[in-house]
C-alpha cells in the first residue's frame, strides 16, 4: 500500500507540477521579476550615493545598509550596465 | 550696571516670567534668531532661572559650533549632561563621536549578519563616504536629541538652537524625512505583496521571513515624528524669537517668523536684546552714542508696532559680555525679574 501511495503520490505531484507549469509559472515569474525591479528601485532610493546619486541624507540609509549588502553588487551591475535589444525581449 | 527695568519700553521682566508660570506644560523651550544675538545667553539664563525655582532643567546645544562651554566657563563638550548648579544640566552634543560610534554599530551589524571577517571594500567605502556628508552631522545631532527627549529625565528642555537658516533646515528635514519614509515604506509593503503572491502560486508553505527592513523603516519614522511632533506642539513647546533693534534683523525676523508659522512652530513671543538704557539720553554722552540711542528708539517703536503685545521683554545691553554664573544670574534677573 505504501508503494501504491508512493506511486500515486508521485503521479499527483507530477500532475500538479505540470499544471503549475502550464498555468501559473509565468505569473509567478512575472511577480518575482516585478519584485526584483522594486528591490533595485528600493536600493537606488536608499543607497543612491553609491552611484553618486545622493537622494537623501545618509544617516538613516546607513541603518538599512546591512540588510542590502548581498544585493549591492548585482544591483550596481544592473544599474550601470548598458542596455541592448535583448532588454526589450526579456 | 544699567537698571534692567529702565526705559520706555512698556514691558517688564514679569511678562516673560508669566509665560512660564501660566503655561507649566510648556516643557520644551527654544530660542531662535540670527547668529550672535544672544540665543545661547538667553538659553543659559532661562535654564538658570528655572533651576533656581526648583525644576530639573537640561539646556543642550544642537549647534555643531556650540558655545555653552564658553558661557558656563566649563568644558562640557561631549561629556553628556553636566550639572552646573543644582538642577541645571548643560550638554553639548559631540556629533563626530556619535557618527563614529554609529558607523561602528553598522559594521558590527554586517559582521553579525553575514559572518564576514572583513567588510567588503564597496560597503566600507560607502560607510566612509556617508559619514563625510555635511548633512550627516546635523542628522546625528537630530537623532541624539530624540534620545535625550525620549528619555524624559527633566522637567524642562531648553534647546540652544542653531541660527535661523539651520533651524529651518532642521524643521524641514523632519518633514522631508517623514514623507520619504512613508513612500519607501509603501514600496516595501508592495514588494512584500509580490513576494507573497509568488509564494502562494508556487504553493510554498514556508513562512516568509519577517521583513526586517520594514521594521527599520518604521523605527526611523517613529524617531523622526517624535522630534517634529515636539517642535510643533502648541501645548508643550514655547518658541521665542530673539532680535535686536536694527533694521536688517527686524526684516529677517519677520521673514523667519512667517516661515516658522508655515511649519506650524508655535511662536510664544519676541525678546529684544541689547537695548541701550534710555536714561543715557539724560546724561552727557558723545554724539556717536546719542545717534545709536536715537536709531534704537526708532526701531524699538517699529518693533512695538509690528509685534505689539508679543514682545515679552527688552533686555539691556550690559557693560560686559555674559559669561560665567554671576553674569548669567544678572541676565536671568533682567529677563525674569529679581526673583531669580
Amino acid at each position: 500500500m505504501g508503494e501504491g501511495r508512493g506511486f500515486f503520490g508521485g503521479l499527483r505531484r507530477q500532475i500538479l507540477d505540470f499544471i503549475y507549469g502550464m498555468s501559473t509559472h509565468e505569473m509567478t515569474r512575472q511577480a518575482l521579476k516585478t519584485r526584483g525591479s522594486m528591490e533595485h528601485l528600493f536600493i537606488l532610493i536608499t543607497m543612491g550615493d553609491l552611484l553618486g546619486v545622493p537622494i537623501l541624507p545618509p544617516y538613516y540609509s546607513l541603518r538599512l545598509l546591512p540588510y542590502v549588502v548581498p544585493q549591492i553588487s548585482t544591483w550596481k551591475r544592473r544599474m550601470l550596465r548598458e542596455k541592448d535589444l535583448t532588454d526589450a525581449l526579456a | 550696571m544699567p537698571d534692567p527695568d529702565s526705559g520706555t519700553t512698556g514691558t517688564t521682566p514679569a511678562s516673560l516670567a508669566r509665560i512660564f508660570t501660566d503655561n507649566p506644560d510648556r516643557r520644551y523651550i527654544m530660542f531662535g534668531g540670527k547668529g550672535g544675538l544672544g540665543k545661547t545667553t538667553f538659553s543659559a539664563a532661562t535654564a538658570y532661572h528655572l533651576a533656581r525655582q526648583g525644576h530639573r532643567v537640561l539646556v543642550f546645544s544642537v549647534d555643531p559650533q556650540a558655545s555653552l562651554s564658553d558661557i558656563f566657563q566649563r568644558d562640557i563638550f561631549g561629556k553628556g549632561p553636566v550639572e552646573v548648579i543644582p538642577g541645571l544640566f548643560a550638554q553639548e552634543i559631540d556629533a563626530d563621536r556619535r557618527i563614529k560610534a554609529y558607523q561602528q554599530e553598522i559594521r558590527q551589524k554586517i559582521f553579525d549578519m553575514y559572518g564576514f571577517d572583513q567588510i567588503p571594500d564597496e560597503i566600507e567605502n560607502y560607510i566612509q563616504a556617508a559619514a563625510a556628508e555635511p548633512a550627516m552631522e546635523e542628522s546625528a545631532i537630530f537623532d541624539e536629541v530624540v534620545d535625550i527627549v525620549v528619555a524624559g529625565n527633566y522637567d524642562y528642555y531648553i534647546y540652544d538652537l542653531v541660527p535661523l537658516g539651520h533651524a529651518l533646515y532642521y524643521l524641514s528635514m523632519a518633514k522631508v524625512y517623514d514623507e520619504w519614509i512613508e513612500r519607501i515604506t509603501k514600496l516595501r509593503a508592495e514588494m512584500r505583496e509580490y513576494e507573497e503572491m509568488a509564494a502562494r502560486m508556487k504553493r510554498e508553505a514556508q513562512q516568509l521571513d519577517e521583513d526586517k527592513i520594514l521594521g527599520e523603516l518604521q523605527y526611523i519614522r517613529n524617531r523622526i515624528s517624535t522630534s517634529s511632533r515636539i517642535l510643533t506642539d502648541k501645548a508643550k513647546t514655547a518658541f521665542f524669537f530673539v532680535l535686536v533693534p536694527e533694521e536688517m534683523i527686524l526684516i529677517d525676523t519677520q521673514k523667519a517668523a512667517q516661515l516658522f508659522s508655515k511649519f506650524n512652530v508655535p511662536i510664544s513671543g519676541y525678546i529684544v536684546n541689547r537695548v541701550l538704557p534710555a536714561e543715557l539720553a539724560r546724561q552727557q554722552i558723545p554724539p556717536y552714542l546719542r545717534n545709536r540711542l536715537q536709531m534704537q528708539g526708532a526701531y524699538l517703536d517699529k518693533i512695538t508696532t509690528l509685534f505689539g503685545s508679543e514682545v515679552l521683554a527688552h533686555i539691556p545691553e550690559f557693560e560686559r559680555d555674559i559669561t560665567g554664573l554671576p553674569m548669567i544670574e544678572r541676565m536671568a534677573a533682567a529677563m525674569f525679574g529679581g526673583a531669580a
